[in-house]
């Protein structure tokens, strides 16, 4: 067959719908999706946001009001705050970058690469950010004077966290890829 | 604009475009369930995009862009159905319209689907009659880059037609 019967075969459905559509059930599924609308990425920084400030001012009123407060603990909220605003000043950056692509294929998978490699980069700030926060949660309970066993039980906890956070972070990699191979078939030529 | 406005401008839409997300629903899935994931998917990203949308192109050309790239997103979702899956207490959207459909046609249907996603997308804006110069403007590459991915489209089409044996012919 030439292009032109080719273009013909195609132009054949033109006057006759492939399916029909269900009115009731389209309504009841656009209604429910909007519900939905939260995306992935907005609630793993919504989640980041609350869990640090919840946890940061945890810290910091338990340690209020503890006559005998700690350094070490004192340290750990600051550090709690410093990473919730950290996730906060990121979304609003991400959030003010959404308007700089335009509607083309090109310009949507350039944005949903920007969305991936942003969720890389935080899923490995906080993975690193485990660190810190153990060091100093094993320093509060050394200068606390608790058990060996306690100590050696929060470690185990961290170091699971750590690698689990791993996989996470993993996944945002795998989806960054496949983003990367789609921009790169529409960008070679032929 | 308010949400009552906004639902009807896609009912308006719809009525009279609905075709032309079909044919992307078709090209981009292939079992019946993953028809009606796609298509409310489709429906949702217009849905949101109606505010957006500036008359700077027209309303098929906007359409194109949203729908074509929502599936080339769906797609990488890998959320599709098999076809054993069961679906009694599934509403389907999507009823397949009970018309005799050419052979030839479900035949190139095939076709596009084996082309990779971005093919895919430019075999449909191809067969759909656009330019050049809007193919360009709806995938953001150069309108070279556009004739060297046609070109090679139409020859593996083509060539794949040469094959085919329609009724033995």
């Amino acid at each position: 067959m030439e292009f032109d019967e080719l273009q013909q075969i195609w132009d054949s459905q033109n006057n006759q719908p492939l399916y029909v559509i269900n009115e009731k059930a389209l309504h009841n599924r656009i209604q429910s999706k909007m519900k939905q609308g939260l995306h992935i990425t907005n609630i793993s920084e919504l989640l980041l946001i609350i869990i640090h400030l919840s946890a940061g001012s945890f810290i910091l009123g338990v340690n209020l009001f503890n006559h005998r407060g700690k350094i070490s603990l004192y340290v750990l909220a600051a550090w709690m705050f410093v990473t919730a605003l950290y996730s906060l000043v990121s979304r609003i950056r991400r959030i003010k970058g959404t308007h700089r692509f335009d509607r083309s294929m090109h310009g949507d998978l350039n944005y949903a690469l920007s969305v991936a490699t942003y969720l890389v980069r935080l899923s490995q700030i906080m993975r690193w950010n485990i660190l810190p926060v153990g060091v100093l949660t094993l320093l509060s309970l050394w200068e606390g004077g608790k058990s060996f066993w306690g100590a050696g039980f929060i470690l185990v906890v961290f170091v699971f966290g750590f690698y689990v956070s791993r996989w996470e972070h993993n996944i945002y990699k795998g989806r960054k890829r496949e983003l990367e191979v789609l921009q790169k078939k529409l960008e070679t030529k032929g | 604009m308010t949400e009552k406005e906004q639902l009807n401008i896609l009912e308006e839409w719809l009525g009279l475009h609905k075709g032309l997300i079909f044919k992307i629903v078709r090209a981009y899935a292939v079992a019946m369930m993953d028809h009606d994931d796609l298509f409310q998917e489709i429906i949702v990203q217009v849905w949101h995009s109606i505010p957006a949308f500036r008359q700077e192109s027209s309303v098929t050309t906007w359409l194109y862009r949203i729908s074509l790239n929502t599936a080339i997103k769906w797609t990488q979702k890998e959320r599709k159905h098999s076809q054993s899956e069961t679906l009694d207490n599934v509403q389907h959207i999507l009823q397949e319209n009970k018309i005799p459909v050419d052979e030839r046609l479900a035949w190139l249907y095939q076709e596009i689907y084996k082309l990779d996603e971005i093919d895919r997308s430019v075999a449909l804006l191809l067969l759909e009659g656009f330019s050049y110069k809007e193919m360009a403007a709806i995938l953001g590459i150069t309108e070279s880059n556009v004739g060297v991915k046609i070109n090679r489209i139409k020859k593996q089409l083509i060539a794949k037609s040469k094959n085919y044996d329609y009724h033995g012919i």
